[in-house]
């Protein structure tokens, strides 16, 4: 396994992030505004910086084609920012929530994108001809508590979301005129808007931090704050699901969770490093951590010389040093993203951290 | 009019839309419900199999049958039974038995419902006692400890905190998140 | 007696270490707030269950955790009404310059002597370990400073006693 590459852009919370289309533009929430990073040589540089926002950004989504940004906050609005030749230009997109946004992601399609919020509902946003603005849909029923996570299915019209009351929904988000007729897929069939695909529920009934469909779509992976990941295959429109593998760990919980492939996901959190799980519908199993630990940078910081020691009594008052972690990330990994894709899954993935690194692995 | 202080009514309580009023019930699975009748005599046969000798045996069938859905006594006296069976069990035995019990099916959630009974058992063998036994004395000397209650609670609570000690080793810091997000107390 | 204080600590600091797995939660009853939600407690669903550590009835730790914040209670041992008023004023003492030590809660949770209030703002800022192990050595060395002080004073209490009286003789 090759060295992770990292980026310790500053030291404070990394909200979210995401990498442009070509990988060479990175945009990253910071307190109340978004720095856009541009790729040179080895590393990243402070290009641009997006204000705009009051409170903090909570959600960065960058569109994979046409480059548009969608950022949202916690002061209840969302912005759409777009390249022109002075700099980039925000259109405020008309949310409807009376409480914070709490993440932003486009849909594949890039027509429509989502956001959940503190407002116990799930706004589905798209552009409007006529008024030149976007314009949203609410997602209401039957969420009872603060939506954190959302995530599409690669057809654009299915919706996942994780929310604090304990459970992972799957919506249609069909909207008339802006998505095509999805075809039938093991969740369902007929979809108006608002339709309940699928509600999930753990029996420890954590709170969800992070939710993704598999990449053809057809399984659904969240992870809950009780340590553990939960695995759903559907059988179909009204059927029971063909199999629910909840597997929980010995770990702290999870924040972010990703699949790499159809048989292996990766989630990371608490523990500041990332895992991997490989399975199947016949069960899951923890296969071990992305990190290795025999890291050269890392050897030559433990070496206990007598010198050292005596330097850090001195210095410290204490013989070892313990402020460092072993692992990469000194803090919470807050999100991962797929960076790299080849043929059989994805090959590399970048993860995000409340410390202020940005790390590039490969799987 | 002039009895009912408009003002200090709580509006949020009375919406029933208010995030104030989340029913927690929709977060637990349901739970069937068990008499204090059934909890007893669950409690008795264990007790039988740890006069046998199969502690082993008397631990994993209390913690396979938690009663969730019964009222407070009966939770009390399962609570009882499993302080008594972690007490008769010997500081060697420990690890090895619960290395047994979680690589049997179902062990994470047999570890997590024992370690939900640790907590439990802290809780309340110190909840009793909350009043200060101090009487006050002008000349500022200590007491001479004599309640004999007071040891055996401490002995208790040292069983439990070893139990505790052996339990994160096994089952790592996620048995604990567990204890704290599962709405099924015990 | 101190056999079983190392157990002890092993316990709060695990239990510690799982309850500080904090995030940044706006607050879903106020519009543009972000409280610390153990304080608010304004919805149940994001408070989780209390963890309670204990050591014998005069020594716990309580652990309230909710979504972004925790309060950690912690009840001192004292055995006589000395040792009652010198937790007291030193209880007081802390609490007092409570800003200066950003997890410090002004005012303890009813039934124990001090309390700590550590929000998701505290962990982005400050390593959670380091925090772990500033509550466990806080705990150990509280304990010591107390005895210390109640030795201290009964000494200058007994020097004072026999200079006064000295001339009675």
């Amino acid at each position: 396994m090759a060295a992770p590459e990292v980026h310790h852009l500053f030291n404070h919370p990394i909200a979210d992030h995401s990498f442009s289309a070509d990988r060479q533009t990175l945009a990253v929430a910071r307190d109340n505004n978004i720095e856009l990073y541009q790729r040179d040589g080895g590393k990243f540089q402070l290009k641009d910086e997006l204000t705009g926002h009051d409170k903090s950004v909570t959600g960065v989504d960058i569109a994979p084609n046409s480059g548009k940004i969608v950022t949202c906050s916690q002061d209840r609005n969302a912005y759409v920012w777009e390249p022109s030749p002075q700099g980039w230009k925000p259109t405020l997109v008309l949310l409807r929530i009376n409480r914070a946004a709490t993440c932003v992601r486009w849909a594949p399609s890039e027509t429509k994108f989502a956001v959940g919020s503190g407002a116990r509902l799930i706004p589905v946003c798209y552009f409007e001809e006529e008024d030149n603005w976007w314009v949203s849909k609410h997602l209401k029923k039957p969420i009872r508590s603060t939506i954190t996570t959302v995530a599409w299915h690669p057809n654009s019209v299915l919706l996942a979301a994780g929310s604090t009351d304990g459970h992972a929904r799957v919506f249609s988000s069909f909207i008339k005129g802006v998505d095509a007729r999805p075809e039938a897929s093991p969740w369902g069939e007929r979809l108006p808007f608002n339709t309940v695909c699928g509600e999930f529920l753990n029996n420890t009934a954590g709170w969800i931090h992070s939710v993704a469909f598999s990449p053809s779509g057809n399984a659904l992976a969240f992870a809950g704050h009780d340590s553990s990941i939960t695995v759903v295959y559907p059988a179909g429109a009204d059927q029971p699901p063909s199999a629910v593998i909840s597997l929980s760990t010995q770990l702290l919980p999870f924040m972010d969770l990703v699949w790499s492939s159809e048989s292996e996901i990766i989630a990371a959190g608490y523990n500041c490093e990332a895992y991997r799980f490989q399975g199947s519908e016949q069960g899951w199993e923890i296969a071990g951590s992305l990190e290795t630990k025999g890291r050269p940078g890392l050897q030559d910081q433990r070496e206990e010389s007598a010198f050292n020691m005596f330097k850090q009594m001195d210095l410290k008052g204490k013989t070892t040093d313990d402020t460092k972690l072993k692992t990469v990330h000194q803090n919470t990994i807050s999100t991962i993203r797929s960076f790299e894709e080849s043929g059989s899954g994805v090959s590399k993935i970048s993860s995000t951290g409340v410390d202020g690194r940005v790390v590039i692995w490969t799987l | 009019m002039a009895t009912l202080n408009w003002r200090t009514i709580n509006i949020d309580a009375l919406d029933p839309e208010s995030p104030a009023n989340f029913d927690l019930s929709t977060l637990t699975p349901a739970v069937a419900p068990v008499s204090t009748a059934d909890v007893q005599a669950l409690a008795g046969q264990i007790r039988q199999l740890l006069r046998g000798g199969d502690s082993e045996g008397a631990l994993q069938g209390a913690l396979e049958n938690p009663p969730y859905g019964a009222d407070e006594r009966g939770k009390d006296v399962h609570l009882a039974t499993i302080i008594e069976i972690l007490q008769s069990i010997r500081q060697a035995d420990m690890s090895p038995m619960l290395g047994r019990l979680y690589k049997a099916p179902g062990g994470t959630e047999a570890l997590d419902v024992l370690m939900k009974y640790i907590y439990k058992g802290m809780a309340h063998t110190s909840a009793p006692s909350t009043a200060t036994k101090i009487t006050p004395q002008p000349t500022g000397f200590s007491q001479v400890h004599s309640s004999r209650s007071g040891e055996g609670g401490g002995q208790a609570m040292s069983v439990l905190l070893s139990w505790h000690e052996k339990l994160v080793e096994i089952a790592g810091p996620g048995c604990i998140v567990r204890v704290m997000t599962d709405r099924r107390t015990v | 007696m101190s056999q079983s204080l190392r157990p002890y600590l092993q316990c709060v600091r695990s239990s510690l270490t799982a309850a500080l797995s904090l995030s940044n939660f706006a607050s879903q009853a106020s519009e543009r707030h972000n409280v610390p939600e153990i304080e608010a407690a304004s919805c149940p669903e994001v408070l989780l269950n209390p963890l309670t550590v204990s050591r014998n009835e005069n020594e716990k730790v309580f652990i309230e955790p909710s979504i972004n914040s925790v309060r950690i209670s912690i009840r001192i041992k004292q055995a006589d009404e000395i040792e009652h008023i010198l937790v007291h004023k030193f209880t007081r003492f802390l609490t007092q310059r409570a800003e200066a030590f950003f997890i410090l809660r002004r005012k303890p949770v009813k039934g124990y002597d001090i309390s700590f209030l550590i929000t998701n703002f505290h962990t982005e800022e400050m390593l959670k370990h380091k925090l772990v192990d500033f509550i466990i050595q806080f705990m150990e060395e509280v304990d010591k400073e107390i005895s210390e002080m109640k030795l201290f004073l009964n000494a200058r209490a007994r020097f004072v006693a026999e200079s006064f009286l000295t001339p009675f003789d």
